[in-house]
């Protein structure tokens, strides 16, 4: 007895995960014994089920930084994001039981693989350990796959699952590989252990390593991170993601957008953080904090720019969102890749944009697809004049992903150019915002359609709470680009709970 | 109310607006009521604040309204107007409460109409008193959106490129001034005890004391070999340029303007391209006034061809409107000529001629709107000989033609003769050869307004245009406080001069000239 209350004591702190995971098993449970007969009633569960993490996370929040098991780590970092994934999956699960074209389905598998996913998200976010990373990471991703074929009769769909599988298995063990060296060369798999010098000298430090030989642990660092350009679909690791999102539900595509993306960020945040930046990390291995900054200035240019004009040609708004998922991955990146406490800030701000903006986004094409049946840009002619609400909201949604002032993606944007050209990357700042421009183009090709055409008058579809979702994103997207001053010290709070110290000027 | 009553003028609309969504759409007569009184408030407002509250004898900021804003990033809501905003702030409530009456005549989704015109006045206005760069970057995008809209929507056949056309080129410039704000703003911010790094008058401050110089930035005063204050400057200048807009950047302004429909034109001609003007002189050149005498040739240089070029291109159109449209990059090339002088009298004459050709281009867009609605079709060599049934028309015409193209005792001869006077005594070598060849363009401006005139409006009148009706009382209505002005301004060209005097006497000397 003893011996186990230690981890007794611990397990409080995972209350968050136990609680989902608990969640989980009931949906599960609860939906074989419904036999997929109303399974709407899983759903208002989930919400359920979800406010009560939501609560026990903002507690977590104003408690102070503590280590369960000696892997999770619950700080500010983590839980920012977390917040954010219960938010995001809770707005999906309202997609989910607003989506007009899913009835057919049995959907009690759904909500469990969705908790499944987030489960996933919530070790993803808080561990310093690259094998529980790496769990995380795969939780998600098998979760992501089944999701992604879910629409078991749909060819695309089920071209989707198998595209993703194997890309997804591919960088897995990719990333697995890099981790594997990484472990070889300092025996720990404990980032914060490898940037620091272990006290008791149990592995040897990342430092010894690069001044005998930095080859292989650059080698080691970049298969790590072509793991996580997989996952937040950076280029050259991209190719996946259109795919994906055309071929997956419109629910499934806004949960892999967002949330998948944003723990994508989570864990590179933190892994380039701890093993670069934090404090006590030794000179040996901060001196290469710069060149691996450039590697992903790069990347970030690259990927913002094909993403932008790939979407340009997209006709369909599923592909296009698709594609501009892949260029705000490299906005995002921008804040990443300047590799200060401030820069980390600014990308962290820049994805909780990011998910406002997505979040509508995706509600808007949800909407859509329930009025039209279908996907294309051209189908949405006129429909501006007939649902209002929804159309406005959409160009709020439009102005704020182009990056134009008084939204929030605009405050977002100009953070990342602050950063960047702060720390000496002014051409990726102009760079980033030619293609803001390059972006405008193709975001107003909806708006266009919407507005500057009228159609003859056909009977409304009522989607009440779609609209209300919609509507609401949209409000937020411009008081918090007019008034941001929380959302932005949360963001602040990230990157000193991961021990990163402020820059001085 | 005085304290405030800067941001009332700025933001009433706003409220209009807000009204205008509770308003049933069948209920057009409401809309437009609400759109008036939205509008004629702050007309009636920015009266009184010029010809009874403004103080002329200072060129100091007046009814400056200060507090923070996003706190992160010390970006403050400051907004104060001194003798330069004053009359655009005026020119711009009075140009959009006209705007209303003279878009009675549009049939299509009015709501959605009114709301987006409410919304422009708003960033219009905003963009004229704003004194923190970071509000003036939001109130200069926030024009852009229901301007797309308006062109896109109300416009002409071919409204869908011309909107997004003018939004893609005005956008292009903007997010280049953006980085150029950033890289400012870094710089303000390393000045040691700065409170508020994004105030447009604090960079003048720190301009002139010749601390902003890009030291605080990582690379510091130099990049790629070139000063980081002329790398701002044409990043800038570039930005504010297209908006003028200047040869080579203009392209999209003939486009915009032949697809929008008439009092869009009036808006967009009348003080939308002012706010590239008033952008170099208020947020541009003294911030990196080194930059500015270094490159001041160059601009003289611009400026002419953009007065020769773009006169030239309007004698060869046969389109009424594009001719026009062409008018306005010849005529705000002066305003470029005149600021590059470095004069007290080119100044004066660039702010004169943007509040000039700010009357008299809304008078020939109404002018070309008039027959527009009459014929459906703007062909210059279409008409001929209206001057026999539309009398009151061909009249109130060749005031707006004479006005425009400078002729003595009317208000746009008092600007050009100005700018030309200004730019000839300047100490700039070559500037006087300058203005010799800007003197092509005001022949060549004549030329094109008479030839148009003939073409229109004598000869032999087409029997198929005989059922004409005369201007009505509500289109005389819209043209008569322009053409009032275009007179008055002439003959009295102090009213303005004696608000601007201070003002440009103290930028004058911020510029160090």
């Amino acid at each position: 007895m003893s011996e186990l209350s230690p981890y007794l004591a611990d397990l409080p702190r995972l209350a968050p995960e136990l609680l989902l995971t608990a969640l989980a098993l009931i949906v599960l449970v609860w939906d074989l014994v419904l036999r997929g007969r109303d399974s709407r009633k899983l759903g208002y569960l989930t919400l359920f089920g979800l406010v009560g993490t939501g609560w026990l996370l903002v507690q977590q929040w104003h408690a102070p930084t503590s280590t369960a098991f000696g892997m999770v780590v619950i700080d500010r970092f983590g839980t920012f994001f977390k917040l954010f994934t219960v938010g995001a999956l809770a707005v999906v699960t309202l997609f989910v039981l607003s989506d007009r074209r899913e009835k057919k389905h049995g959907v009690g598998e759904y909500f469990f693989l969705l908790i499944g996913a987030a489960i996933g998200i919530f070790f993803m976010v808080s561990t310093n350990n690259l094998v529980l990373l790496m769990l995380g990471l795969e939780l998600l991703s098998l979760a992501s796959y089944a999701l992604a074929g879910f629409h078991k009769g749909s060819k695309r769909s089920a071209e989707a699952a198998l595209k993703y599988i194997v890309f997804g298995g591919l960088s897995a063990g990719v990333m697995l590989y890099g981790i594997s060296l990484l472990y070889g060369l300092t025996g720990t798999i404990d980032l914060a252990a490898m940037g620091r010098n272990a006290a008791d000298g149990s592995s040897i430090s990342l430092a010894a390593q690069f001044t005998a030989s930095p080859v292989p642990v650059a080698i080691a660092v970049v298969l790590v991170l072509a793991g996580f350009a997989y996952k937040i679909s950076v280029v050259p690791f991209h190719f996946w993601t259109p795919d994906v999102y055309e071929g997956a539900p419109t629910p499934v595509t806004t949960f892999l957008a967002v949330a998948s993306k944003a723990a994508g960020f989570a864990a590179l945040l933190r892994f380039i953080g701890a093993l670069f930046m934090a404090e006590g990390v030794e000179v040996a291995v901060s001196a290469y904090a710069q060149r691996i900054g450039l590697l992903l200035a790069l990347l970030a240019a690259i990927t913002m720019t094909l993403g932008n004009l790939s979407a340009l040609r997209q006709t369909n708004l599923k592909r296009l969102l698709a594609y501009s998922s892949i260029a705000h991955a490299g906005y995002a990146l921008m804040g990443v890749a300047v590799m200060t406490s401030a820069g980390f800030s600014a990308s962290i701000f820049y994805l909780a944009a990011y998910y406002l903006m997505n979040l509508g986004a995706f509600g808007f094409l949800l909407f859509f697809e329930g009025v039209t049946g279908s996907e294309d840009v051209d189908s949405l002619k006129g429909l501006g004049w007939r649902y209002p609400l929804v159309s406005c909201a959409m160009v709020v949604m439009l102005v704020s992903l182009t990056g134009l002032p008084p939204t929030v993606g605009f405050y977002g944007k100009y953070l990342l150019f602050y950063e960047s050209v702060d720390a000496g990357y002014a051409w990726l700042a102009v760079v980033a915002a030619l293609n803001s421009v390059v972006s405008l183009f193709y975001y107003f090709r909806v708006a266009k359609a919407l507005f500057l055409t009228t159609v003859e008058d056909k009977p409304r579809v009522l989607q009440p709470v779609l609209t209300g979702i919609i509507a609401v994103l949209a409000v937020f997207t411009i008081v918090t680009g007019l008034f941001n001053r929380p959302l932005q010290e949360w963001a602040n709070a990230g990157p000193a709970s991961l021990h990163i110290p402020a820059a001085q000027k | 109310m005085t304290e405030h009553l800067l941001s009332w003028i700025t933001f009433l609309p706003l409220i209009g607006m807000g009204l205008i969504f509770f308003v049933p759409s069948t209920n057009t007569a409401l809309v437009k009521t609400i759109a008036l009184i939205a509008t004629g408030i702050p007309f009636l407002l920015a009266t009184w604040l010029y010809f009874g509250l403004f103080s002329k004898t200072t060129g100091e900021l007046q009814f400056v309204e200060r507090v923070d804003w996003i706190s992160g990033i010390q970006a403050q809501y400051y907004i104060g107007i001194d003798g330069l905003s004053l009359p655009l702030v005026w020119l711009s409530t009075l140009l959009l409460f006209i705007g209303v009456p003279a878009s009675f005549g549009i049939e299509k989704s009015q709501k959605a109409y009114y709301a987006l015109l409410m919304l422009l006045e708003v960033g219009i206005n905003g963009v004229f008193v704003s004194q923190d760069y970071f509000l003036f970057y939001v109130f200069w995008e926030v024009m852009l959106l229901p301007m797309y809209f308006l062109i896109g929507i109300w416009g002409g056949p071919r409204r869908e490129y011309a909107a997004i056309k003018f939004f893609l080129y005005t956008l292009a410039g903007s997010v280049l001034m953006l980085v150029a704000v950033v890289a400012l703003r870094i710089d303000m911010g390393g000045i040691e005890g700065m409170q508020a790094p994004f105030s447009i008058p604090e960079m003048m401050a720190k301009a002139k004391a010749g601390l902003l110089t890009g030291a605080h930035l990582p690379f510091g005063g130099t990049l790629l070999g070139m000063q980081f204050t002329t790398w701002v400057f044409w990043f800038l200048f570039i930005g504010f340029a297209i908006k003028v807009p200047i040869v080579p950047f203009h392209t999209w302004l003939p486009d915009a303007h032949v697809e929008a429909p008439t009092p869009i034109s009036v808006i967009l001609a009348g003080i939308l391209l002012k706010l590239g003007g008033y952008g170099m002189i208020r947020a541009c050149f003294p911030i990196v006034p080194s930059a500015f005498h270094e490159f001041a040739y160059v601009l003289g240089v611009i400026g002419v061809v953009s007065i020769v070029y773009g006169a030239f291109v309007a004698l060869g159109q046969t389109d009424f409107k594009r001719m026009v449209a062409y008018s306005s990059v010849s005529h705000m090339g002066y305003v470029l000529l005149g600021l590059a002088a470095m004069t007290t009298w080119g100044t004066t004459g660039a702010a004169l001629q943007m509040f000039n050709h700010g009357t008299s281009a809304a008078v020939l867009f109404l002018v070309v709107g008039v027959i527009y609605d009459r014929a459906h079709h703007r062909d210059l060599n279409g008409f001929g000989g209206l001057s026999q049934i539309m009398p009151k028309y061909w009249a109130l015409t060749t005031l707006g033609f004479f006005a425009a193209l400078g002729l003595p005792g009317l208000a746009g001869f008092v600007a050009e003769a100005m700018t030309l006077l200004g730019a000839y005594e300047s100490a700039l070598p070559g500037m006087k050869t300058l203005v010799l060849i800007s003197v092509i363009g005001i022949v060549i401006t004549a030329a094109f307004l008479l030839y148009a005139m003939q073409r229109v409006f004598l000869g032999k009148l087409n029997p198929k245009y005989a059922g004409y009706k005369d201007m009505t009382p509500r289109e005389l209505l819209c043209q008569a406080p322009f053409l009032f002005l275009c007179v008055a301004l002439g003959i009295f060209p102090f009213f303005l001069t004696d608000v601007m005097r201070a003002s440009i006497d103290q930028w004058m000397a911020t510029m160090g000239g």
